[in-house]
């Protein structure tokens, strides 16, 4: 448990050091912010929809803050792959699924934090109707907060799994792009869930993919009542688990099959 | 002539060195295909739920969508070199042999790059662009044709242009700067709506700064029938030469800039 902990800081401070990127990244994801923002102003100009545009706009914020959640991805493990260098790590005397879980988690978690505070004190200081509102209720913010929590580890998962899929076709780009896709679109960062069809709401509700952002922000803002927040990271907790063991059933299958490339 | 012969022979070389890897090829264009099928969705799904934007209806704003997915993935498809390329060329010293060989810079970088994947980005923007017109009824003239013509050709120029902008700070600070993309991604993802849906500081951006609206907006209204904030009919044949000088503004700075380039030295 120790060796994964240091792992973890490790990455932390890794994360850390990259200031400079850190806040290109932040100004250019606040001006797609204030873009979309604007763009479902208009739209709701027109046609006002049972979701007030406080919420959407909030909605918007909160996942561009933490978009570096969903998309930071290991790109050493993704050489390592390439180069023939992941059997130095069978030579750990930790389990591999758990050495690349909490590095990811630690490049996520970090990633997130330090562009996501910024942006949502930025998101903050913005007028009523663009930027991001308080919270429904302190319970709604607190559940929220574990949500996110519990889709971090969700999304490290599912991480996991992609990277899993990698080793196998060595070539990421093919299968990453369609689950790349399949992710931006269903956890709503493409065009917030709650604007999707009404129709699709209730598989999309379930499927991995929206209990990553997409539960938490919906605790957040209200529109799942604190009541059902007890269900809800129940179902998170479920996909965690599958995800995870999946990921560790494929890792398993990896470490026995592996060829490396190269030399 | 000679530089557009040598131009087209590489774009044919660079082809076929893309094909000679036809399984991976298929694969990365049909992930492009996923990818730019999804963005299309999100369309379909606002149009869905809003059903107009401002005045503009379900097909005005997929026409919208096509052209500037249209443009903006023609200039991927045969500005690799300049869209994507650049930066690494720079940091790796790729640019020094470029500059020992008897013809002009950006040729050269532009001859050194093509992204074949977009093709089927392309199909989807033209799908975007006929159901739009379908849509929103367009009789098309002469007239028309050669505005749209006009208006994709110009754009692939501004976007060539402010693409530029990242390539000429890359001569100076050797790493890429990421912050250009806000203009360049972020001109496609705004201006694939109507300009007049945004506030003004947005549309002055992307009025003066980055003149999209000049290019695609001006025309595209004019095809639908509805002008542009009611503007006469020659603007839409002179707005969107802003996109050409969009162009040579940056191209005059590129080779400026490379006055100052220094290598890396490996």
């Amino acid at each position: 448990m120790r060796a994964y902990f240091t792992v973890f800081k490790m990455r932390l401070r890794m994360e850390l050091q990259y200031r400079g990127a850190m806040i290109g990244g932040i100004a250019c994801q606040v001006f797609f912010g204030l873009i979309l923002v604007a763009l479902y102003r208009a739209l709701y100009e027109g046609k006002p929809q049972a979701i007030p545009i406080e919420h959407v706009a909030t909605y918007v914020w909160l996942q561009q803050s933490f978009f570096r959640m969903l998309v930071a991805s290991d790109p050493d493990l993704l050489d390592k792959i390439r180069s023939g260098d992941i059997s130095y790590d069978m030579c750990r005397p930790v389990d591999m699924y758990g050495f690349y879980y909490v590095r990811i988690m630690a490049q996520k978690l970090m990633g997130s934090l330090m562009r996501g505070i910024p942006m949502l004190v930025f998101a903050a200081l913005l007028p009523k109707g663009w930027g991001i509102v308080l919270p429904n209720s302190v319970p709604g913010l607190l559940a929220g907060v574990m949500a996110l929590v519990i889709g971090l580890l969700c999304m490290c998962a599912l991480e996991n799994i992609t990277m899993a899929f990698t080793m196998r076709t060595l070539d990421p780009r093919g299968i990453q792009a369609m689950l790349n896709l399949l992710m931006v679109t269903f956890s709503g960062n493409l065009l917030p869930l709650t604007l999707f069809p009404d129709s699709w709401q209730k598989v999309i509700k379930v499927l991995p993919y929206s209990q990553l952002l997409d539960a938490p922000i919906r605790l957040y803002t209200g529109e799942y009542p604190v009541s059902e927040a007890f269900k809800i990271i129940t179902i998170q907790l479920l996909w965690t688990l599958v995800l995870g063991a999946f990921g560790m059933y494929l890792w398993g299958r990896n470490k026995k099959r592996m060829i490396v490339q190269g030399g | 002539m000679d530089t557009v012969r040598l131009y087209i022979r590489s774009m044919g070389m660079l082809l076929r060195s893309h094909l000679q890897y036809p399984a991976s090829f298929v694969m990365q264009t049909l992930a492009q295909l996923v990818m730019e099928a999804g963005e299309m969705m999100v369309v379909i799904l606002v149009v869905d739920r809003f059903e107009k934007l401002k005045g503009w209806t379900g097909g005005n704003l997929f026409f919208f969508f096509g052209l500037m997915s249209v443009s903006f993935y023609i200039t991927e498809f045969f500005g690799r070199g300049i869209t994507g390329d650049f930066p690494s060329m720079v940091r790796t010293g790729k640019l020094d042999t470029i500059l020992l060989r008897p013809r002009g810079v950006l040729t050269q970088v532009l001859c050194s790059g093509m992204d074949p994947r977009r093709i089927t980005c392309i199909a989807v923007g033209t799908v975007a662009l006929i159901m739009g017109s379908r849509m929103s009824g367009v009789e098309w003239s002469a007239l028309k044709v050669l505005a749209l013509i006009e208006s994709i050709g110009m754009s692939c120029l501004l976007i060539l242009g402010l693409f530029m902008i990242e390539s000429i700070f890359c001569i100076h600070s050797v790493k890429s700067v990421e912050l250009v993309n806000a203009i360049t991604y972020g001109g496609r993802s705004a201006c694939q709506y109507p300009i007049d849906i945004y506030p003004t500081p947005l549309k002055v951006m992307f009025t003066v700064l980055a003149p999209f609206a000049l290019t695609l907006h001006v025309p595209a209204a004019w095809i639908l029938g509805k002008p542009l904030y009611g503007w006469p009919i020659w603007t839409v044949f002179v707005t969107p030469l802003s996109g050409a000088a969009v162009f040579f503004i940056m191209t005059a700075l590129f080779h400026r800039g490379m006055r100052y380039y220094r290598s890396t030295g490996s």
